[in-house]
């Protein structure tokens, strides 16, 4: 890509000037544009927010664990980064999902968790999971064999997701006994919008942020290389 | 996969843990004392809730005691490079990985049958009580759900300095989702509810999960072991 | 890489993190020939015997064993290869008997070998005690016997020497004398077989030394 006077932009950047005009056209539309929700009232806005956080949290998810399956097949180191940024990056998206949850819990009934909420229940889970990610990847010396106990893990993880949410929607008899009724996917055109708008500024956030953090961690990769190598006697 | 390598792999960990006595007992232990904390932490003369107390009380000290048999073998293997002597065989990783599961299967069964007569007697002598032909079944079914992943999970955490701590990190989160469904399943069986086309479902999904993560352990435990 | 070597190591390298443990290492056997392995701590002989046993992969460069490269034909060289490495290698807590009926169900060996082994280690009574009741000597013995129950074509042994017992020295020896074998001792002590006029390869910083 080149700007007009001919210098050339990466990635990286072109990313993260696309969220941020995703973005703020986004927070425009939830703030300014969709009418208020019938039953709930302007308060229900965070779930343009929150909905596609939570989506972006899964599509990292499954890119995470997409190269995990790669470097274990391939060996190419460089997966190893590709697949842990995405699992790290998640958890960051992850957070924000369970932060959105449970203010619009917090608006919608007064608490802070909605136990009758499927969604939120089996994303929990799967927040646990990139936690004990985290703690198997701090656990082990890095070097190969860290990379491939991250990939095994990750892989562990996609079944994961389809198991916790037939799990929780099977046990919703014990988790929250009385159900909340919550309006389904009808929404209007301008909703829809909004929604999708959202969506897109998330996702593209979460692939600039990607791109960054990718760049961070192969710059210290290569310092700690160089250190390494600088104390080594010469020979 | 051999056969015959598969059952001396199995047989080797039988054989090892009855003259060793080492996990087995500890994990017959730990289970009646997490009976009697949750007994007295929940409840003094009833337990607070009744039998569907219970029933969570049964499944996550079930949970918690397959976590401790996770690491029993592996961690030993390891340190004695007895793995060089496996791995430079010609047995494939995957029934390395299935014997392990096996054995793994049958302490959490051997730990039972002496865990769930003291748990009625605790918990369930006053009451309804839950369909037990269902509760063995659910028991069984989970235990080899537990067992496929502990035998994948135990790898992983082995070589790390903490992996008495992380092991159980590791496979928590995959048993969350086991004990929703078989809490559900079992309280489905309390009366007046009776066993029926949702206990099927129930069920099933116990099916799935021991196929899901039978099928990835399986896949995956070679990429734990080989360096 | 040539079938007609026993063993062909070319530019072999295996890396732990950064370090590079083997740093391109040449070697090559022919069928039946003994060679013995010498160098300094550090050097590498454990990290090469265990990349030839297959218990480690290599990092670059191409191995073959028994006509089998390495990594990708892993799995059918390993039924022709022994290792006895520094551990024994056996199971503590089983018989002496039982360590070897274990090998010989992973190694597709027939049951009767077992005894026929523990018979020329000169452990036959000594079948039924506890593998962790016996003296290092005969832990070693027995580590003999577990190498070499399914006959292998290849035969990798690191420090057979170290607290081998008489007995076990008289074992190693006929051991060493059987015709047809291709064998790589890594030893401290190469002078011991200095009368049998084998190779000698001295291995450091992870490679042959010229």
């Amino acid at each position: 890509m080149e700007t007009a006077n001919g210098a050339r932009i990466d990635r990286a950047t072109a990313a993260a000037l696309a969220a941020t005009v995703l973005m703020a056209t986004a927070l425009g539309l939830i703030f300014f544009y969709v009418p208020n929700d019938a039953s709930e009232g302007y308060s229900q806005r965070i779930f343009y927010l929150h909905v596609p956080i939570a989506m972006t949290t899964y599509v990292l998810f499954v890119w995470g664990a997409l190269n995990a399956a790669r470097y274990l097949w391939t060996g190419d180191e460089s997966l190893d980064l590709r697949s842990y940024v995405p699992m790290h990056l998640g958890t960051v998206f992850g957070t924000l999902t369970l932060i959105t949850g449970s203010l619009w819990a917090q608006i919608s009934w007064g608490t802070w968790w909605d136990w009758s909420s499927t969604e939120l229940n089996s994303f929990l889970i799967i927040f646990l999971f990139y936690c004990a990610y985290f703690m198997l990847r701090f656990s082990v010396e890095p070097g190969e064999r860290r990379a491939r106990y991250s990939a095994v893990y990750a892989l562990l993880g996609v079944g994961l997701i389809p198991v916790s949410v037939l799990a929780v929607h099977l046990g919703q008899d014990i988790i929250h006994p009385i159900t909340f009724t919550r309006h389904g996917a009808n929404m209007d055109n301008s909703m829809l919008l909004t929604f999708l708008v959202s969506l897109a500024a998330m996702l593209v956030l979460a692939y600039s942020m990607y791109e960054v953090e990718l760049r961070g961690k192969r710059l210290d990769d290569r310092i700690a290389r160089l250190r390494r190598l600088a104390r080594e006697p010469a020979g | 996969m051999n056969g015959r390598a598969f059952r001396a792999l199995v047989r080797k960990d039988l054989v090892l843990e009855v003259r060793g006595r080492e996990v087995v007992p500890a994990m017959a232990v730990f289970v009646l004392a997490a009976f009697v904390l949750f007994r007295f932490g929940l409840g003094g003369e009833t337990l607070a809730g009744g039998t569907r107390a219970a029933v969570g009380v049964l499944w996550i000290a079930t949970v918690f005691t397959a976590m401790l048999g996770l690491l029993r073998g592996f961690a030993a293997e390891r340190e004695d490079r007895l793995w060089d002597g496996l791995l430079a065989s010609p047995v494939d990783r995957a029934s390395i990985w299935a014997a392990r599961t096996v054995s793994l299967l049958v302490f959490q069964i051997a730990v039972q049958v002496l865990a769930l007569p003291v748990f009625w007697v605790l918990f369930l002598q006053q009451g309804r009580t839950p369909s037990y032909g269902v509760l063995v079944l659910a028991l069984l079914l989970a235990d080899l759900g537990m067992a496929a992943l502990g035998a994948l999970v135990a790898g992983l955490a082995s070589t790390a300095r903490a992996r008495e701590v992380l092991a159980p990190v590791l496979f928590l989160p995959f048993a969350i989702p086991l004990v929703i469904v078989a809490v559900s399943l079992t309280t489905g069986t309390i009366p007046p509810q009776t066993a029926g086309s949702h206990t099927v479902t129930r069920l099933g999904f116990l099916g799935l999960y021991d196929t899901v993560f039978a099928l990835l352990g399986w896949a995956l435990f070679e990429y734990v072991v080989e360096e | 890489m040539s079938s007609s070597e026993a063993v062909a190591c070319r530019r072999l390298v295996r890396r732990f993190g950064e370090r590079a443990a083997l740093d391109g290492v040449d070697l090559a056997l022919a069928p039946g020939e003994t060679v013995l392995l010498t160098g300094p701590n550090g050097a590498g002989k454990t990290t090469l015997l265990r990349v030839l046993a297959t218990v480690l992969r290599p990092s670059a460069g191409d191995v073959s064993v028994a006509g089998h490269d390495l990594p990708r034909e892993a799995r059918r060289a390993r039924a022709a290869v022994g290792y006895a490495g520094h551990d024994p290698l056996v199971y503590p807590g089983l018989r002496a008997r039982e360590n070897l009926e274990l090998y010989a169900a992973l190694y597709g060996v027939d049951p009767g070998a077992v005894g026929t082994a523990l018979a020329r280690v000169g452990l036959a009574d000594r079948a039924g005690d506890l593998a962790g009741d016996l003296s290092r000597g005969m832990l070693q013995r027995l580590a003999l016997a577990r190498a070499t129950l399914h006959a292998p074509g290849v035969l990798l042994l690191d420090e057979p020497t170290a607290a081998l017992d008489a007995e076990g020295r008289q074992v190693l020896d006929a051991l060493l004398a059987e015709r047809g074998r291709t064998t790589l001792i890594a030893t401290h002590e190469p002078e011991r077989f200095a009368d049998r006029g084998w190779r000698r390869v001295e291995l450091r910083a992870g490679r042959v030394a010229a």
